[in-house]
């Protein structure tokens, strides 16, 4: 149970820094709507778990949060990237296109290429 | 770096749980209101708009849950928790926890208590600057005077000639300090005072022995090396102790005059009040004289041959020891053979053989650590054992009130708790319970600690403290701990493995016995610790009482000995002779007395004098020839004072004077080492340092007594006599006319007070003092008192050990039976006896005790071997005491599981049966 919190843990959080690097300033409903787009259902029972992402992300610097006000003119926690979370965003991505090629290329092998 | 930045947030977010409680709500709410409206706006009614956020936005609770996890420092509040939890716990089963912090108290008290001791006499440096760059010259620690030409296995001990040398050719010391090896007693008194002198320990010292050890003045100032030359003004350093003591810290007592030994002495400081001098011991000395001064009192210091001094350097920073080791061997030969023509032929033939060693001296010199070494690494094996007793109780305590909880716990497993934060809460409780144990432990300890002392160094002035230091404290921490987590880890671990279905079942149907076979197992190992205890705590009672109920030799009934140093009053040789026989005259006309002696040293005082003897007739004794003998010198009727025998010719008398041919007085084993089988009466002998004297004629043999403390457990070794008025020409040994003991010996029935003795020898000479007046018989046992207070400790440990033992198989037999009741019940309904059941229930806690018995055997005879040597004589693996130790620990844990069996046979099936 823990290890699968952990892997989506982990998969959020690039997913959040992401979507702060593209849209800037956001609240924390603004990134769950985003994440819930561009991902399908990874969030769409569990919008909640967003939040201890967001609490750590934050303790360990790679963003920042302020009160500020909605579109809708409503008080909302805004979160923003920081410098530390813009290196961590590209360590991160370039590190997750690494794997991703690695795997990719080991689907993409067929039986008659290991010969 | 990351983690680091987290922790600190994460501990500063700790502080504002409140605030941050807030934050998360209100984000919470904005979060949900955002979705609901989108929700109405994509058509939803508000209700079902507010609905389905909620269900998208998933457990809040859970969620909250693990933002609380992220955010503050879940380890430390889960402690708190747990610590409060405990606590609240341990005061809601106050028999149970005083219980156990008794318990606990007394073996980690007792194991503090020797290493309290241990860590004073084995481990602790001098109290000085820099310990560690201290170097002391010599691996065994020496007393007195031995010959500086020549020294079994290396040079230890050194002439003042030799110090020298050394101190003015050798680079690498900062300061090389030399000190007499051995205490002295010196009789001082204040110049002007009216009283008697009173005799103290001192030392001489060089000039910077001060300034080698860092040392600066409480109050005055330290010597130095213009103090210390042959021509400088008499001064002394006075220790704080006697200072503060003797003179109320009077702040005149700095400039003033104390007469030593009938000489002035001017006082130039204090000391400071933790300094006890180079060697820890019983007697620390009460003053410092430089070395110099040594020439007027005793005159060996410019005498190259007489070995008598300590040296201590201080080496510079960064200079090696073994270089300094190396080059002062070299001094040592340049030294030796510049002395080469008055070394005689034994000596010039272990040329080659004379070394010495450099070792760390940051302790001083330990003789006391050679000394207890031993014994206390016997008393810190029994305290280990009474610990691991003590943790093998405390542990079976916890296991039954473990299963008293299994309900409890196992409705927390079934709600969900994890197994870390159940074993967490029980070692929470344990290692509490073991802190406030070592708590009080330290309690236990110190009083502990001051009743050995107190036993140990009577009305002494050993430097070593019973209040706990930092390192005591550490270690009592540590031990705490280690203990805590020893007897928490088997119930921690065993309250996890609870099925939780039984919450559900109801308690005590179930018939399996979890924790069982480790309950077993521990009242095994303690039975095994104990038996190891008692049998150790036997061979020592043994052993102590072969020591005390030997055939000494002599007899103590009826004799009385008082101490005197006629040379602390400034007696001259030639004095001693008619002082001796004024204090018999004196003492004799005393009423119900009937023989007084003086000697040199009277039985089993601790002193020992002797060297080489050469028998006349026959060549000189070869260098690596055994031909050692003890001397004493007495006065007439010294035999029948002592109630020494005299088994053929006759005892010292008044016949023998200064002028009449020069006797002796053999023990029978002189007799038999060097005159095998012949009549030694009309032989004659001499001390191979007179060299051409052979001018002892024996005209008697004495029965072998036991006049030494060393090799207690040897035969008695060669001894000779000598009359106290001859002298050797040429003089050899004019020391040993200072006699010591004076025995008085009583009529029965009379009771002389060491008031009347001291009486009467003020009437004799008002300056002479008594140093001490006591029973033979005392001066006896005295030798034994270590031997006695081990005997007693390890014998209170294994009764400890003992009644710990019981307690384990009367509650592991209680525990088992009360499982039972039922099973018996229904058996004696069937038509089983009474004696079936008690033989049911005893058949149980026997096959423990046996087991015990079997896996104790072994742990018993490793630890009467580690013991060894300290028996004296009685066999290690000894049947009988081995025999009498498992009858004592077999038959108490029958009694201890006889008493619970007879209990449940006495039940009635009805009520057995009607208690489910």
């Amino acid at each position: 149970m823990k290890e699968k919190t952990d892997v989506l843990q982990g998969t959020l959080a690039l997913m959040v820094l992401k979507t702060l690097d593209v849209l800037g300033s956001l609240h924390g409903y603004g990134i769950a709507r985003r994440i819930e787009q561009i991902s399908g259902d990874l969030l769409s029972v569990n919008q909640g778990t967003l939040y201890p992402v967001l609490l750590k992300l934050e303790q360990e610097g790679s963003i920042a949060s302020a009160w500020g006000v909605s579109e809708n003119k409503r008080k909302a926690r805004f979160y923003r990237l920081t410098r530390a979370g813009r290196k961590q965003l590209r360590a991160e991505t370039r590190s997750w296109e690494d794997t991703a090629a690695i795997i990719a290329r080991f689907f993409a092998a067929k039986a008659e290429d290991l010969k | 770096m990351k983690t680091l930045r987290r922790f600190l947030t994460r501990l500063s977010s700790w502080a504002h749980t409140q605030q941050d409680d807030d934050r998360l709500r209100s984000e919470i709410e904005d979060h949900i209101a955002m979705q609901t409206a989108d929700n109405i706006r994509a058509g939803l009614s508000p209700v079902d708009a507010r609905r389905e956020a909620l269900l998208k936005f998933g457990a809040v609770e859970a969620m909250k849950e693990d933002y609380r996890d992220q955010r503050g420092m879940p380890l430390m509040e889960t402690l708190i928790l747990d610590t409060r939890h405990a606590l609240r716990r341990l005061r809601m089963a106050p028999a149970f926890t005083i219980t156990t912090i008794l318990t606990l108290a007394l073996g980690i008290g007792a194991t503090t208590s020797i290493f309290t001791l241990a860590h004073a006499v084995l481990l602790k440096s001098l109290p000085v600057a820099n310990p560690a760059e201290l170097y002391r010259l010599g691996k065994e620690a020496r007393c007195c005077y031995w010959s500086s030409y020549r020294q079994d296995k290396e040079i230890s001990l050194v002439s003042y000639d030799q110090y020298k040398y050394f101190r003015d050719n050798t680079k690498g010391f900062t300061e090389l300090a030399a000190f007499a090896a051995g205490g002295a007693l010196f009789g001082a008194r204040r110049s002007g005072a009216t009283e008697a002198a009173q005799s103290y320990p001192g030392e001489y010292v060089s000039g910077n022995y001060f300034a080698m050890f860092g040392i600066n003045a409480y109050a005055g100032r330290m010597l130095t090396s213009a103090d210390d030359r042959p021509s400088a003004p008499p001064v002394v350093v006075m220790s704080y102790r006697l200072w503060q003591q003797k003179y109320a810290s009077d702040a005149a007592m700095i400039g003033s005059i104390v007469n030593l030994d009938d000489r002035p002495f001017t006082v130039v400081g204090i000391t400071p009040p933790g300094f006890f001098g180079d060697t820890l011991r019983n007697t620390p000395p009460d003053f410092f004289l430089p070395l110099n001064a040594e020439q007027s009192i005793d005159g060996d210091l410019n005498n190259p041959s007489t070995a008598w001094l300590d040296l201590i350097g201080r080496i510079q920073p960064g200079a090696q020891a073994s270089s300094i080791e190396a080059e002062m061997r070299v001094e040592l030969r340049q030294w030796l053979l510049s002395h080469w023509g008055e070394m005689d032929a034994n000596e010039r033939a272990t040329f080659a053989d004379q070394t010495l060693y450099l070792l760390p001296g940051g302790a001083g010199i330990t003789s006391m650590r050679e000394q207890y070494e031993h014994w206390l690494q016997i008393l810190m094996m029994v305290s280990g054992f009474v610990l691991l007793i003590v943790c093998a109780n405390v542990a079976n305590l916890m296991l039954v009130r473990g299963m008293e909880r299994r309900r409890q716990t196992s409705l927390s497993i079934a709600l969900g708790a994890r197994p870390y934060r159940v074993i967490s809460q029980t070692l929470t409780e344990s290692i509490l319970l073991s802190l406030f144990g070592g708590a009080a432990g330290l309690g236990v300890a110190f009083g502990c600690t001051r009743l050995i002392l107190h036993f140990t160094f009577a009305s002494s002035g050993v430097p070593i403290s019973a209040s706990p230091s930092i390192p005591v404290l550490l270690f009592a921490l540590a031990v705490s701990l280690l203990t805590g987590i020893a007897f928490g880890v088997a119930p921690a671990w065993m309250a996890t493995r609870v099925d939780p279905i039984e919450a559900l079942r109801g308690a005590g149907r179930s018939t399996a016995r979890t924790g069982s076979f480790s309950r077993k197992t521990l009242v095994v190992l303690q039975t095994a610790f104990s038996l190891a205890l008692l049998t150790s705590s036997g061979l020592l009672t043994a052993a102590l009482y072969t020591l005390e109920h030997q055939d000494f030799g002599f007899e103590q009934d009826g004799r009385l000995i008082a101490k005197i140093d006629p040379r602390l009053s400034g007696y001259k040789r030639d004095q001693l002779t008619p002082l001796y026989q004024r204090i018999r005259d004196a003492l004799a006309a005393m009423p119900g007395v009937s023989v007084v002696a003086v000697g040199f040293y009277s039985p089993l005082n601790g002193n020992n004098w002797g060297g080489s003897v050469w028998m006349d007739g026959r060549p000189a004794p070869g260098p690596k020839e055994e031909s050692s003998a003890s001397m004493d010198r007495v006065t007439a009727d010294f035999f029948d004072a002592v109630g020494n025998p005299i088994v053929s010719g006759r005892g010292i008398t008044a016949q023998d004077t200064a002028t009449s041919r020069h006797v002796a007085v053999v023990n029978q084993s002189f007799a038999r080492k060097y005159f095998k089988g012949e009549d030694p009466i009309g032989k004659h002998f001499g001390r191979l340092e007179s060299r051409t004297s052979r001018s002892y004629e024996i005209v008697g043999v004495a029965k072998d007594a036991r006049y030494l403390t060393t090799g207690l457990a040897k035969p008695i070794g060669p001894l000779y006599f000598l009359p106290e008025a001859q002298h050797d020409l040429p003089e050899t040994d004019p020391g040993s006319h200072f006699l010591h003991d004076i025995v008085i010996v009583t009529r029965p029935g009379v009771n002389l007070s060491a008031a009347q003795v001291t009486q009467a020898m003020a009437a004799v000479d008002p300056n002479l003092p008594v140093i001490l007046i006591r029973p033979l018989s005392e001066q006896v046992t005295g030798v034994f008192r270590q031997q006695r207070l081990i005997a007693r400790i390890t014998s209170l440990f294994g009764i400890l050990s003992l009644l710990l033992a019981g307690i384990g198989i009367y509650g592991i037999t209680a525990y088992n039976a009360g499982c039972r009741t039922t099973e018996i019940g229904v058996r004696m309904a069937l038509g089983a006896s009474r004696s079936d059941a008690v033989r049911l229930i005893l058949r149980g806690a026997l096959w423990l005790i046996a087991c015990g018995l079997v896996v104790g055997m072994p742990l018993a005879f490793a630890a009467g071997r580690f013991l060894g040597n300290q028996l004296y004589g009685v066999n290690p693996f000894s049947p009988s005491v081995t025999l009498v130790a498992v009858a004592t620990l077999g038959l108490s844990a029958l009694v201890a599981s006889l008493v619970p069996a007879l209990r449940t046979s006495r039940i009635s099936p009805v009520e057995a049966l009607r208690a489910e």
